[in-house]
């Protein structure tokens, strides 16, 4: 008897640091989220009752809420949007043989591997008016008279934010379409190659088909992801002027730390979250579905 | 016999079509390339309208200034500008801008013997052309009439040789023009202007022979700095010249244009794609070592730094840097040591074991890859004041671990499952416990994946910023990515120690990462995981 439940309990036993782990650091700040989302917050941050909505309201009231919502979703869109045809386009010129290839492929991971405040410092540099490096490059090269501000305007500069996102973002697109098109049996190729299939046809019959799963994970990872990213808008205009170039996590941020309207920004926060959770559920039903492939 | 004579063909309408080619270059040089205007004299005139009594007087004087110059031989011409503004009071002032312009083309021959730095450019140009076609002919002679005998060595080596040369030329031809525009409008500008001094009289020399002839002797300084010229866009058609040369050599080489034109563009695009993503790194680079007066020069025109501050490294250093990438590297390793002393157990239950609720703890992970700790934030800095791990190192080392907890035993996982449990079952039966058999035989043969899981959440704890900056609110506490942002304050940003510190966080993630590469393809999708 004692042996049995010993055997019963074992494989939880194993689980157990990783569950606590993430139960305190995890799950536990999604409850206080909640919590602080449905009361009275001070600016000191000192939690008070239960007020229902209020906060949910509050937030939905600010001004800047209509803009940061539309923000964020362009954001959203644009950036896995166009990371995701220019990584499979990346991608499949990768995935021929060539003289270089692998040096081609260490180098594409750069952007990845460098953090996000680095990265978008860096362009914020490139791109700035008076002595910026694209102006001094393409002057010196002749292709440009004039230096040109790039930044004009608040529009301009939040497109600038979405190709700084655009460029991290697709070394991971392309090295999940990779993956997904090393896995493809050679062989089909060739039975097309016999059939006299043209390159497109084996582009849409045979390799979109057969990447699809991979494009699935790789975009829905990339729209939380890209959800989710700060130090891009952060570094780069701060959301200035006015919260017309914030994205949601920038607009809560500075809700939270610089406005002290704490209430409206937990609201926000849960908001993100719910956003996340459908996400996430998608995602999840997409994996669950190609491991009973497997 | 079919087939000798369509090689013979085509071999001679390749050579043929790259002599022409040569030729061509040849009589575009001979086209106006540039265009310069230079003010030799420059007249301003306020309170000035068009028509009365001063304009008159002034147009005057200028005429017989520019008569001045006509009889030193010198094709000049006047020209006006009227700028008319409304004062305070409401008058229209206006002013009238006289100047005396020189108009002069130049032709690419003339490049060829200015002794400046283009020439070089233009020489190895037309020298790589040249050479392409001899190494043509050179090839060819003696087999072209001889399609039968297998190309020798030799042949096929000129022929190769004529198709890059003519690559050469081609990829020349932008540099010329680069040459050129740095050389006549950039560098003139800041030598006169002041800002570079040495090598001042030879460049003006150099200058005044091949654009005026010598002419320009005392005046010549305010002959450069009204200096403006436009390029004819004729010495482009070198391009498309060098081009045909090339694709007359691939045609020799090959036989085929086809399947070398679409190799080449794919190299193109490979290689636009690397330098593009290159760039910023580049531009880290080099600002990283530039002094302050150069990274705030608008006018620097150096792809180098003049010279390697390596002083800045010195003075990131004693700004704290080395304690930032030390608390990172604490940090990210005790990320690292966490998640994986948590999360291989899991994994190994995950992968072995069968149990209740093993799904929903599997859809628990997966769901939870996707919480970012970004979204949480505020949650987060309550847990960490409740916890009393608010601005501490350590509180930082259990969110990263937690965080990237998912991941890694999802990747896990993956490994340990593609592993067969037969070597464990034989030591198992050798007298090992699980834990002996987990650590003896599964984990050594499971060390790729491992390592890449270690590498994985290292780097991702590396390059957490958001956290940090909420929860670190200590200068000496912080991790390397808040402690960068030190350099950029709200007034004033230091570029060049931003970046150099921005370096040396940079190097250690990128050559981690580049050791995993290889096994991103493979483990990617299964594993779901991005940094």
């Amino acid at each position: 008897m004692n042996r049995t439940l010993q055997k019963k309990i074992k494989p939880y036993i194993w689980l157990l640091p990783s569950i606590i782990l993430m139960a305190v650091f995890v799950i536990f700040p999604i409850l206080i989220v909640f919590r602080l989302a449905f009361s009275e917050v001070s600016k000191a941050g000192i939690v008070g009752g239960f007020v229902g909505f209020k906060n949910f309201r509050d937030a939905i009231g600010l001004p800047a809420f209509k803009t940061v919502m539309l923000n964020t979703f362009y954001w959203v869109i644009s950036v896995v949007g166009l990371s995701t045809v220019f990584g499979f386009i990346i991608a499949m010129v990768l995935n021929q043989k060539f003289h270089g290839r692998k040096i081609a492929r260490a180098i594409l991971v750069l952007p990845w591997a460098t953090s996000l405040v680095i990265q978008a410092s860096v362009w914020n540099y490139i791109i700035k008016y008076e002595y910026g490096n694209l102006n001094n490059v393409l002057l010196n090269l002749g292709i440009i008279k004039e230096a040109i501000n790039w930044r004009s305007s608040y529009q301009i500069e939040f497109i600038w934010e979405c190709g700084v996102g655009i460029f991290v973002t697709i070394p991971f697109v392309t090295f999940c379409v990779l993956s997904g098109l090393q896995s493809i049996d050679s062989t089909l190729y060739e039975a097309a190659d016999i059939d006299g299939a043209s390159y497109w046809d084996k582009l849409w019959r045979i390799t979109v088909p057969l990447v699809k799963p991979s494009l699935t994970v790789s975009t829905v990872l990339n729209i939380i992801y890209v959800f989710n990213s700060f130090p891009i808008v952060y570094t780069m205009t701060k959301g200035a002027p006015a919260n017309k170039t914030d994205t949601l996590v920038t607009y809560l941020y500075m809700l939270n730390y610089y406005n002290r309207q704490k209430g409206p920004a937990t609201a926000l926060s849960v908001i993100g979250f719910l956003v996340l959770c459908i996400c996430a559920g998608i995602y999840m039903v997409g994996v669950m579905r190609k491991e009973e492939d497997l | 016999m079919k087939l000798s004579e369509s090689i013979k063909k085509k071999n001679r309408t390749a050579l043929l079509l790259l002599l022409i080619s040569v030729l061509l270059a040849a009589v575009i040089l001979s086209l106006p390339a540039y265009k310069f205007t230079s003010s030799v004299y420059t007249k301003k005139s306020a309170n000035t309208f068009v028509g009365d009594e001063k304009y008159t007087e002034v147009r005057a004087e200028v005429d017989a200034v520019a008569e001045e110059y006509r009889a030193s031989g010198l094709d000049v011409e006047v020209s006006e500008s009227v700028t008319e503004r409304t004062n305070s009071k409401g008058e229209t002032t206006s002013m009238v801008a006289f100047s005396v312009d020189q108009t002069f083309t130049k032709n690419g021959w003339s490049f060829l013997s200015a002794g400046m730095g283009s020439t070089w450019v233009l020489m190895a140009l037309l020298l790589c052309l040249v050479l392409s076609a001899a190494c043509a002919l050179a090839g060819t002679v003696g087999s072209l009439d001889d399609p039968y005998r297998a190309l020798d060595g030799r042949a096929a080596a000129f022929r190769s040789a004529s198709y890059y040369l003519a690559l050469i030329a081609m990829l020349l031809v932008p540099v010329f023009f680069m040459v050129n525009t740095v050389l006549m409008s950039r560098r003139v500008d800041l030598y006169c202007d002041g800002l570079l001094t040495e090598g001042k009289e030879a460049l003006f020399a150099k200058l005044d022979a091949f654009l005026f002839g010598g002419q320009g002797g005392e005046e010549l300084e305010s002959m450069l700095k009204g200096l403006s010229f436009r390029n004819t866009g004729a010495m482009w058609l070198l391009l498309p010249c060098s081009a045909a040369a090339m694709a007359a050599g691939i045609q020799l080489r090959r036989g085929s244009i086809t399947h070398t034109v679409v190799r080449g563009l794919l190299y193109a695009f490979v290689i636009a794609l690397c330098v593009f993503i290159l760039y910023p790194y580049y531009v880290m680079l080099v600002t990283g070592f530039r002094s302050i007066a150069e990274t705030n020069d608008s006018d620097f025109l150096h792809l180098l730094p003049v010279k390697w501050q390596w002083g800045n490294l010195k003075h990131i250093v004693d700004r704290g840097v080395l304690r930032y990438l030390g608390n990172s590297l604490l940090v990210a390793g005790g990320a690292t040591v966490l998640a994986l002393l948590c999360g291989i157990p899991a994994a190994y239950a995950m992968a072995r074991m069968r149990f209740k609720g093993k799904n929903v703890f599997l859809g628990f992970v997966i769901v939870s890859q996707m919480f970012s700790p970004v979204v949480l934030l505020i949650g987060i800095s309550q847990l960490m004041s409740a916890m009393h791990m608010y601005d501490s190192i350590w509180g930082l080392m259990f969110i990263n671990a937690a965080f990237n907890q998912a991941f890694a035993i999802w990747l896990l996982r993956g490994t340990f499952v593609s592993i067969s449990p037969e070597m464990e079952q034989a030591a198992k039966i050798d007298g090992c416990n699980t834990v002996g058999s987990l650590v003896r035989v599964l984990l050594p043969m499971a060390a790729p994946g491992i390592v890449t899981t270690l590498i994985f959440v290292f780097i991702n704890a590396w390059n957490e910023y958001t956290i940090s900056t909420v929860l670190i609110s200590t200068a000496s506490k912080r991790p390397i990515t808040v402690g960068i942002t030190q350099f950029s304050s709200f007034n004033m940003i230091e570029w060049q120690n931003l970046f150099a510190a921005s370096l040396l966080a940079t190097i250690p993630v990128v050559i981690l990462f580049m050791c995993i590469e290889k096994h991103l393809t493979s483990g990617l999708t299964s594993g779901g995981v991005k940094g």
